[in-house]
């Protein structure tokens, strides 16, 4: 080893000085001093702006007056957590919340005056709306040259199907083939249970964002960016399409086999379910040492029902044991539970114990990638329709509060409705602290 | 439409990217994860974007070459290799000698950018990790990708990062597959993986945004960094409220098969010919939805009013029940036209009726609409053969994604790359014939 080598040490001792939660805080951003104007509704758009702010964007979210994104009552069994659904506080952390209506030309023209002041503009409506408003990508760019607009859609920004076609996750996951490949053999496809097709889509948005942001710094020149939630997730499905194209065929379901890499899986076992994989010789070497040993040293073959036979009897803990002991690999398969709880999860800043200004203590899903000189970070969670109005159009655009208030007179711009969703949580006295909250930490 | 769409496609037509530049170009990435999927899936994705990439393999080739879904092989590569091996030159390098470690390190030196799966503590140790290559390389972007990370509780762990424990760890099967009834469990009614490696290409994913949010701050200060991802974390946000519900009401998300606990009706439906996916889940689309089913007496109905009563396990049941009364009778694309014909007729939140089929690949390959928009690439390779891909799924009006190569063969470009930082044609025989390349 060359002299100037860290070594070993020399990384742990690299990592521990570059990742402490604590130091986060004051560190330098990524993306500071990119401005982004997201003009969209539920998942796509805003989970988009939600990655380029956790890494130091600025995000102004405009929304309707009153009820604001319809995002705000997609609640997991109705639930609203301090007048806000968990779903949409973990889509929209670090966003200055702004109420526009872009229909009347008052509305249009403070759009065109925010976007005028920034580098990137995100969208989600259905195909040329926002051109047919005289927002587009066609009519910003003549006031400001430099814009990344991204257009985010269902079907695309042209082609057969982009005419008035609505898209959510779950079409994507649909027309894209992702579900035909997902779920049992003998069962009907598996819809993915969580947003994959937007999530997917958003990352994919995100980082063309960024590709755009490099080339911008060489021509000053901005660009339209078209990206169909089904092509993002087409993309994804690695070896479908080389094996359509030669073969002629479907790719089938297979279960929970990774047909790949067997007998990779996920299996049942005592206490629940484990992933077992085995990525190359050694680690099938391994795996068969550990099911013969199991088995009294018997041979035969490393199929998939004799791993299964292997964890049932064993709980998960047994199972990452004795892997590690033989030399394959295993993994709990764990759910949000386990996450909240998990010490690993939190030492990372990936469950995110977050203050919140208004809301208090809340804790979220914190960046991926972790970055060790411009790390991510959650500053702020979601917060009421229009709640920011005065620090943008005041601090940004310099608008008077005469101004503001004829404008919102007007209906051009407004705040939250009284709902559940769009309005702020009630006061709370002195030492009454949310009771959710205990009750969240008890269990 | 103002010719919106005719000027988008203008902008944005994948026909002609040629004419135009590339985002990334100049941008060296070195890539060296043997075996791993995820790393090829980041350095495709700055590859498409014009990064000029560099696949270290070891000398006879990189294991995902074996990696053959089917057993089909095509020149000693398999199908999940050649899907994510475009754009990029191909290099062989042992790094199990310090004299391949050297040559590793004056790679490193022309690099902006390593993507790696092997430990981050290992590479240090072999004198090829980021804290000593940085010195000589401070703008160097160092991009670790592993199951659990680079640091923290769990990172000592000894696996070898795959896509099934990215998936496991992420909490997605954990929210994906049919719940268990009553008696014993079948086979299917367990936490489910996707069907893809979305795993390991998310993983991927979020290194390549990670590199190019680095590359950003590059820009601004000079300075390089390590990016630590760990994939299992890049899926989990996937999983979106998990964490927020935990806290704010203690409760995880569980296995509900094709329904939803936030939004209903959002699930599959039996068709004549299949299934295809219904969404009206606001009220204003709900209604919608009730009116072209010709119920429209049920959006008033208290088993599915207010939204909250909407998502009661048993009301979503009784929900699919009706829609596929309706739905059984009909061709997904009956369906398609029924809503179209009428939210085109609405707008706002009315309009927001949703619908899609359950495509198998083969039918989604046929549909005209991607095949307008180049989603998909046939490429006939010298060595490879007759190849098809996803395109790149961005449409950009300035400097637009493309695919350039397919693939070559292990050590095909040794003599350019290595050449190009100043090995002669005799120091390259030389490293040949001592097993380095």
């Amino acid at each position: 080893m060359p002299s100037d080598s860290p070594g070993r040490n020399g990384f742990r001792a690299f990592a521990e000085a570059a990742f402490p939660l604590a130091a986060i805080a004051s560190r330098p951003e990524a993306l500071k001093g990119i401005r982004v104007i997201e003009l969209a509704t539920r998942i796509f758009g805003p989970a988009t702006c939600d990655c380029l702010g956790e890494f130091g964007a600025e995000v102004i979210k405009v929304e309707m007056p009153l009820r604001g994104d319809l995002m705000r009552y997609v609640s997991p069994e109705g639930f609203f957590w301090k007048e806000m659904s968990p779903a949409f506080l973990s889509l929209n952390r670090n966003k200055l919340h702004v109420a526009i209506d872009v229909h009347p030309p008052e509305g249009k023209e403070l759009f065109t005056r925010l976007a005028e002041k920034s580098d990137v503009v995100v969208e989600n409506l259905r195909a040329g709306t926002m051109d047919k408003w005289g927002i587009g990508y066609r009519q910003l760019r003549e006031r400001n040259p430099g814009i990344i607009y991204a257009a985010n859609s269902g079907f695309g920004q042209w082609g057969p199907y982009s005419q008035g076609r609505a898209s959510y996750d779950a079409t994507a996951q649909a027309v894209s083939g992702f579900s035909a490949i997902t779920g049992f053999p003998d069962q009907p496809p598996m819809k993915a249970g969580f947003w994959v097709g937007d999530y997917t889509a958003a990352l994919l948005s995100a980082t063309a964002i960024l590709a755009a942001l490099a080339a911008r710094r060489r021509t000053g020149e901005g660009q339209m960016i078209d990206l169909s939630q089904a092509e993002a997730m087409i993309r994804t499905l690695d070896w479908t399409w080389p094996y359509a194209g030669r073969t002629g065929q479907d790719r089938r379901r297979a279960g929970n086999q990774d047909v790949t890499l067997p007998p990779s899986g996920i299996y049942r076992c005592a206490d629940g379910f484990v992933a077992v994989s085995a990525r190359d010789d050694e680690e099938r070497a391994g795996l068969f040492r550990a099911l013969s040993g199991d088995s009294g040293g018997e041979g035969g073959s490393l199929v998939p029902e004799r791993v299964a036979r292997f964890t049932a009897a064993k709980t998960c803990g047994e199972v990452l044991r004795i892997s590690e002991e033989a030399g394959f690999s295993a993994a709990p398969v764990v759910g949000g539970r386990e996450q909240y709880h998990d010490p690993h999860l939190r030492a990372r800043g990936t469950v995110w114990e977050l203050d919140d200004p208004l809301y208090g203590r809340i804790d979220e899903f914190g960046p991926c990638p972790k970055l060790s000189e411009s790390p991510g970070r959650i500053k702020w969670t979601a917060k009421p329709v229009g709640y920011h109005n005065e620090k943008v159009f005041g601090e940004l655009l310099g608008l008077s509060a005469k101004e503001m208030e004829e404008l919102a007179r007007k209906k051009v711009i407004g705040k939250w409705a009284d709902l559940p969703g769009a309005r702020p949580p009630e006061a709370e006295g002195p030492g009454q602290p949310g009771k959710t909250e205990e009750s969240a930490r008890r269990g | 439409m103002n010719g919106f769409d005719a000027w988008a496609k203008a902008a944005t037509d994948p026909q002609r990217v040629g004419e135009k530049p590339e985002a990334l170009s100049g941008l060296r990435v070195l890539e060296h994860c043997p075996g791993h999927f995820g790393g090829m899936v980041a350095a495709s994705i700055l590859g498409e974007f014009g990064a000029e990439g560099i696949k270290v393999e070891p000398p006879g080739g990189d294991p995902a070459r074996g990696y053959a879904p089917m057993g089909i092989s095509i020149a000693g590569t398999g199908l999940p290799f050649l899907s994510e091996a475009r754009n990029r030159r191909f290099v062989t390098l042992s790094l199990e000698k310090e004299m391949g470690r050297e040559v590793f390190r004056r790679l490193a030196m022309a690099a902006d950018v390593i993507v790696t799966s092997e430990s981050a503590e290992r590479m240090e140790e072999r004198g090829i990790g980021y804290a000593g290559l940085s010195r000589g390389n401070p703008g160097l972007i160092f991009l670790a990708l592993s199951t659990y990370g680079s640091f923290g509780p769990h990172a000592g762990r000894p696996v070898k990062d795959s896509d099934i424990l990215c998936q496991a760890l992420s909490g997605a099967p954990y929210i994906v597959g049919e719940p268990e009834g009553e008696g014993p469990p079948q086979p299917h009614q367990a936490p489910t993986k996707l069907g893809n490696w979305h795993g390991w290409f998310v993983e991927g994913l979020c290194g390549a945004f990670g590199v190019l949010a680095a590359l950003h701050f590059r820009w601004e200060t000079g300075k390089g960094q390590f990016i630590d991802v760990s994939g299992p974390e890049g899926l989990m946000k996937f999983a979106d409220y998990n964490i927020t519900w935990m806290h704010a009401a203690g409760k995880a998300r569980k296995r509900v098969g094709n329904f939803d606990p936030a939004v209903f009706p959002y699930t599959y439906i039996r068709c004549r010919d299949g299934y295809t996916f219904i969404a009206a889940y606001n009220d204003e689309a709900f209604e919608s939805l009730m009116t072209i089913i010709g119920r429209p007496e049920l959006s008033k109905d208290p088993r599915f009013s207010p939204p909250a009563n909407r998502v009661r396990m048993e009301n979503e049941q009784a929900l699919l029940s009706i829609l596929e009364e309706w739905s059984g009778n009909l061709t997904a694309d009956e369906i398609l036209r029924a809503v179209e014909d009428y939210t085109s007729k609405q707008s706002g939140p009315a309009a927001a009726v949703v619908t899609g089929r359950v495509n198998r690949p083969l039918e989604t390959l046929a549909d005209a609409h991607w095949r307008e928009r180049g989603c998909f690439t046939r490429v006939n390779d010298s060595v490879y053969g007759d190849l098809l891909l996803a395109a790149p799924p961005w449409k950009m009006s300035g400097t637009p994604a493309r695919v350039k190569s397919v693939c070559r063969l292990p050590g095909a470009d040794n003599r350019d790359v290595y050449g190009e930082i100043g090995y002669s044609p005799e120091e390259i025989d030389s490293l040949i014939a001592r097993g380095i390349l």
